[in-house]
């Protein structure tokens, strides 16, 4: 694996495939993907149920690997390793906010946050109080999971990713288990972090949420259908759906 | 394990608490029977050591030959530390108004000797100046109500000789009072003996006199090349025997008792731990499921899977510890406990209770090891979980159904709970092996403990009522002539026949083996002989039947000739007829003519039966006329010693009522956890189901169903289990002393199998507690999200 650049977030993905399964079974879920996404940029992947929205965004975090193809994220060549040798660059580069928050249930939301700190040993557990506030939960620091409202639940989740300082935040479908009100207040701290120099890549079935991108990438069938930049994107607080 | 994870740990554990609890005890109980039964193992076997070397208890006994020859080729041997000479016989003793077989063993007058020594334990020792006074062994002492100064008689061979009580005397040949190996259980009533100065000893001994060299190993020599040189010199010297110290009567039967001992620290101990092994794999398991998406979101952050792993394997380890650290605490305090108390029941002097770090060590081990190895699985399935699934919600990942839920489905005629409850055996085949582990755990302890207890009974039954089929054994003097019709006049006696009793050395190609002939007519009906494979053997016209050991201890076939030494000196060669299965001692048999040719001795005892309905209180009345009849010199009650070992049995079912409520704690636990897992699973479903308006009654029944189904499938693997191991652990007592086949009867097995069901069916009832809890609206809600 090689770094070749600093920049905090570009992307860069030529041919890239992946299938799942063999056979008449197999499902090509990315089909000569190419993708340039530039550093520091929000941007959103929209496409219905199926159309590899998911994989690409496991593909770009170094979770899942593609059959074929390159794939460059945040100066790192990620082509030809598979997940267990990318640790390293996922933590050091990529955060994940995930639909379902994934918080752990005996945890407080402090301790929430400061657990990847603990368990990556990148990012400043003085910083965690800092990150809470920054996403309103300043004085919801000691609520376990279950005493928080799921938009709440969601805050933490994005505080947790970004107590690691990663270059690319990856989130996949945010503001899917949440109502309209919290949805825009998690898209609102998305848009703070990319604002911040951070690039964001979110993927949504929901094309509201387009307004608020940089640039707005739609899939169908595995491949990218379209890629638009939008000139000026949209405060969060403003969209609807 | 660093700060935030163990607070974690910390608190999953706090979150499951009763079933890490019960993890903690099924461990605790493990840990805490081994290092109680091991460190009272080796206690009572240092016990044993410190009394024999405190009385310097002989490692080799010869009998026959010159004694002075024999003393003279092995003192200054080689290894051999001390050695001595003594004189012993088995006389008739009165004791009361009883007549029983005695053993008079000559000791030097007013000092000790330099083997085999004895410890004055009330009164005085032996004195020149008293050449009537004896000491008494203490186990017949207490059996007879005896103290210094109470008079006793023993008879010379031609008279009674009073004998005064000096002392009461411990000796380390008879810290159990055995006569010898074929007769390790007596009635206490029919042996006794008597320490006496050596020429008083020579003098009631008479032309029965046994001259007896003993001999002494240093503890380097002991058990080595130097102990068998001076054994084989003893046998060149003429000895008929040699007996050993581990072949030695008395510690030979105290060191079986030992290795039940040794069983009990070993084999249970990794029952329990099994199954809190099993107990602890399930709830991991379950902790690890549960959290999948949490441990895909760490390792997506690039969490390192080392980690993770650490952290479940935490679990398990503190649970383990827990479990380990208290069981070593209370294995410390039950081990003093447990070593007093043994020492106490069997009259042993010397009570050495020592702390051992490394069985403390191990134990605690044992109870880390279970924590991790249990925790191990899971922990490493938590770092293989994939990143990815951090990604996935909670549908979309059903699986199709195998073939025996497509089976299940397709029996319509059985209700629809029951297809259901069939259905979840295959649904998560992991908690239902747990299930089925912990029944069959279950029924091998209680299997392995009841087992002993009934084969022991068998034993007895088939000792008492197949082989020895008399009453009493009356042995009559020499000069007494035929008492057959005197003793057949006495009331309630039915049946009266003349034996022959001798002791005698076999031997054959170098090798011997002391025990007892019995010479009967060959019709005999107080006799049953059982052949060695099956069916009735008969008394051979020539030659002798004997004890399927002796084949072994002498390396002889049916067919062989071999020798027997008489006590008066002479042998005469024979020939081996047959082997028998009996379960108590190696004796020999023949007729009574056969008996005569090679002891000399006819006619010497006899045996006698009740007549059917004969109590106790007769019985005593019959024994009491019995040892007034002139010429009677002995009277030995085989009733009595069967009332005896049945009081031993009666002891034996506390450790068996003990065994069985750690088998039922073994059950609940496994079920017990595996049940709540199994509710903890299907919170959503079961809340579904409640929610749809399922009654409660039908949830149960579900629940029920399910784990009856899995204990049912367990029981048959149970039994064969249990049976192999109750097996396997009685042939570990089998020796020429004891012959024990398993018994388990089907009551037995039914009983078992039942209370597995009933432990079963109990363990389950938190877990249907927790379903009529279920708070339906919330569990719903935290699933939406």
């Amino acid at each position: 694996m090689t770094r070749t650049a600093t920049a905090r977030g570009d992307v860069r993905l030529r041919g890239v495939t992946r299938t799942y399964g063999t056979g008449e079974a197999a499902l090509t879920a990315l089909d000569d993907v190419d993708l340039d996404l530039a550093p520091g940029e929000l941007t959103v992947v929209l496409g219905p149920s199926g159309s590899g929205k998911t994989t690409l965004l496991n593909v770009i975090g170094g979770i899942e690997s593609a059959d074929s193809g390159c794939v460059r994220v945040a100066g790192q060549e990620l082509t030809a390793h598979p997940p267990r040798e990318l640790v390293g660059f996922r933590r050091e580069r990529i955060g994940f906010v995930f639909q379902f928050f994934n918080l752990v249930p005996t945890l407080t939301a402090r301790e929430n946050v400061e657990v990847m700190i603990e368990l990556t040993g990148r990012g400043d557990r003085r910083r965690v109080p800092e990150l809470l506030d920054a996403v309103g939960l300043g004085d919801r620091a000691d609520h376990f999971p279950a005493q928080l409202s799921g938009g709440q639940q969601q805050r933490v989740s994005l505080a947790r990713s970004l107590s690691t300082d990663p270059d690319l935040l990856l989130a996949d479908e945010p503001t899917g288990a949440l109502d309209q009100t919290t949805g825009k207040a998690v898209l609102t701290l998305l848009q703070e972090t990319n604002r911040q120099g951070r690039g964001v890549l979110m993927v949504t079935h929901n094309a509201s949420i387009a307004a608020i991108a940089h640039r707005v990438v739609t899939m169908r069938d595995g491949r990218v259908h379209s890629v638009e930049r939008n000139a000026a994107p949209a405060e969060a607080h403003s969209v609807g759906w | 394990m660093s700060g935030i994870m163990f607070r974690k740990t910390l608190r999953d554990l706090r979150r499951r608490l009763p079933q890490f609890a019960a993890i903690t005890v099924t461990v605790l109980a493990g840990v805490l029977l081994f290092v109680a039964g091991y460190d009272s193992y080796r206690n009572l076997s240092s016990s044993y050591d410190r009394t024999y070397e405190r009385l310097r208890f002989a490692d080799l006994t010869a009998d026959g030959g010159s004694p002075d020859r024999s003393a003279d080729a092995v003192r200054g041997a080689p290894g051999v530390a001390a050695v001595t000479t003594r004189t012993q016989a088995d006389r008739p003793l009165r004791i009361g108004g009883d007549k029983l077989i005695g053993r008079v063993a000559g000791l030097p007058a007013g000092a000790q000797p330099a083997v085999n020594r004895v410890e004055v334990a009330s009164g005085r020792g032996l004195s020149p100046s008293a050449p009537d006074g004896v000491l008494v062994e203490k186990h017949a002492a207490d059996t007879f109500g005896l103290s210094p100064g109470d008079r006793l008689r023993a008879f010379d061979g031609t008279r009674w000789r009073s004998l005064t009580v000096r002392g009461v005397a411990v000796s380390p040949e008879y810290l159990w009072p055995a006569r010898d190996r074929q007769e390790v259980l007596a009635d206490p009533h029919s042996f006794a003996v008597l320490f006496a100065p050596e020429a008083t000893a020579r003098a009631l001994a008479g032309p029965d006199a046994a001259a007896q060299t003993l001999a002494r190993m240093t503890d380097r020599a002991r058990g080595g090349g130097a102990e068998r040189e001076a054994a084989a010199a003893l046998r060149k010297a003429g000895a008929a025997h040699v007996t050993e110290r581990a072949e030695q009567a008395s510690n030979a039967t105290l060191h079986e008792d030992l290795k039940g001992f040794e069983q009990l620290a070993l084999g249970f101990p990794v029952l329990f731990l099994a199954a809190a092994g099993v107990a602890a794999y399930v709830l991991i398991t379950r902790l690890v499921l549960a959290e999948r998406k949490v441990i895909a979101t760490f390792l997506a952050a690039g969490a390192p899977r080392d980690k993770v792993v650490r952290h479940y394997l935490g679990h398990g380890l503190l649970a383990g510890t827990a479990g380990g650290v208290l069981g070593v605490l209370l294995g410390m305090l039950a081990t003093s406990g447990m070593t007093h108390a043994y020492t106490a029941a069997l009259k042993i002097p010397d009570t050495v209770v020592t702390t051992r770090p490394p069985v403390l060590l191990a134990g605690l081990l044992f109870g880390v090891a279970v924590g991790l190895l249990s925790g191990l699985a899971p922990a490493l399935a938590a770092s293989r979980a994939a990143p990815a699934e951090a990604m996935r919600g909670d549908g979309g990942r059903l699986r199709p159904p195998g073939p025996w839920s497509r089976a299940v489905g397709r029996a319509r005629a059985l209700p629809l709970t029951g297809r259901l409850a069939l259905r979840e055996l295959t649904r998560s085949r992991r908690r239902t092996l747990a299930t089925m582990t912990g029944t069959v755990l279950a029924l091998v302890v209680v299997l392995a403990s009841v087992g002993m207890l009934t084969s022991m009974r068998s034993m007895m039954n088939v000792q008492f009522d197949d082989v020895q089929r008399q009453d009493a054994t009356v042995t009559a003097g020499p000069a007494a002539g035929d008492l057959t019709a005197r003793l057949r006049a006495t009331p309630r006696v039915a049946d009266v026949e003349r034996v022959t009793k001798a002791q005698v050395t076999v031997s054959s190609r170098g090798r011997s083996y002391a025990t007892s002939l019995g010479g009967y007519e060959r019709g005999t009906a107080m006799h049953g002989f059982r052949a060695d494979g099956g069916g009735d053997a008969r008394l051979p016209a020539h030659g002798v039947l004997a004890g399927k050991a002796l084949a072994d201890r002498l390396r002889v076939s049916v067919g062989d000739t071999v020798t027997v030494h008489a006590p008066d000196g002479r042998t005469a060669r024979t020939r081996l007829a047959g082997l028998l299965d009996e379960p108590l001692g190696t004796a020999v048999y023949s007729t009574r003519d056969t008996a005569r040719t090679l002891t000399g001795a006819a006619g010497n005892a006899y045996e006698l039966r009740f007549a059917p309905g004969t109590g106790e209180a007769e019985r005593d009345r019959a024994r009491a006329r019995i040892s007034g009849v002139d010429g009677v010199v002995a009277y030995a009650d085989t009733q009595a010693l069967r009332h005896q070992f049945d009081e031993l049995l009666s002891l034996f079912w506390v450790f068996v009522g003990a065994m069985l409520a750690l088998g039922a704690v073994l059950a609940l636990t496994v079920v017990y956890v595996t049940m709540t897992v199994n509710v903890a699973e299907r919170t959503s479903e079961l809340a579904t189901l409640r929610a749809a308006g399922v009654s409660l009654r039908r949830i149960d029944a579900l629940l029920a169903v399910e784990n009856l189904t899995a204990t049912l499938l367990a029981i048959p693997l149970g039994l064969a289990a249990g049976w192999a191991a109750a097996s396997v652990s009685l042939r570990s007592f089998n020796s020429d002393m004891f012959t024990l086949d398993l018994d388990l009867g089907p009551t037995t097995l039914l009983a078992a199998s039942a209370a597995m069901l009933a432990a079963s069916l109990l363990s389950q009832l938190p877990a249907i507690r927790v379903v009529r809890s279920l708070d339906i609206a919330r569990v719903v809600r935290e699933r939406a999200q």
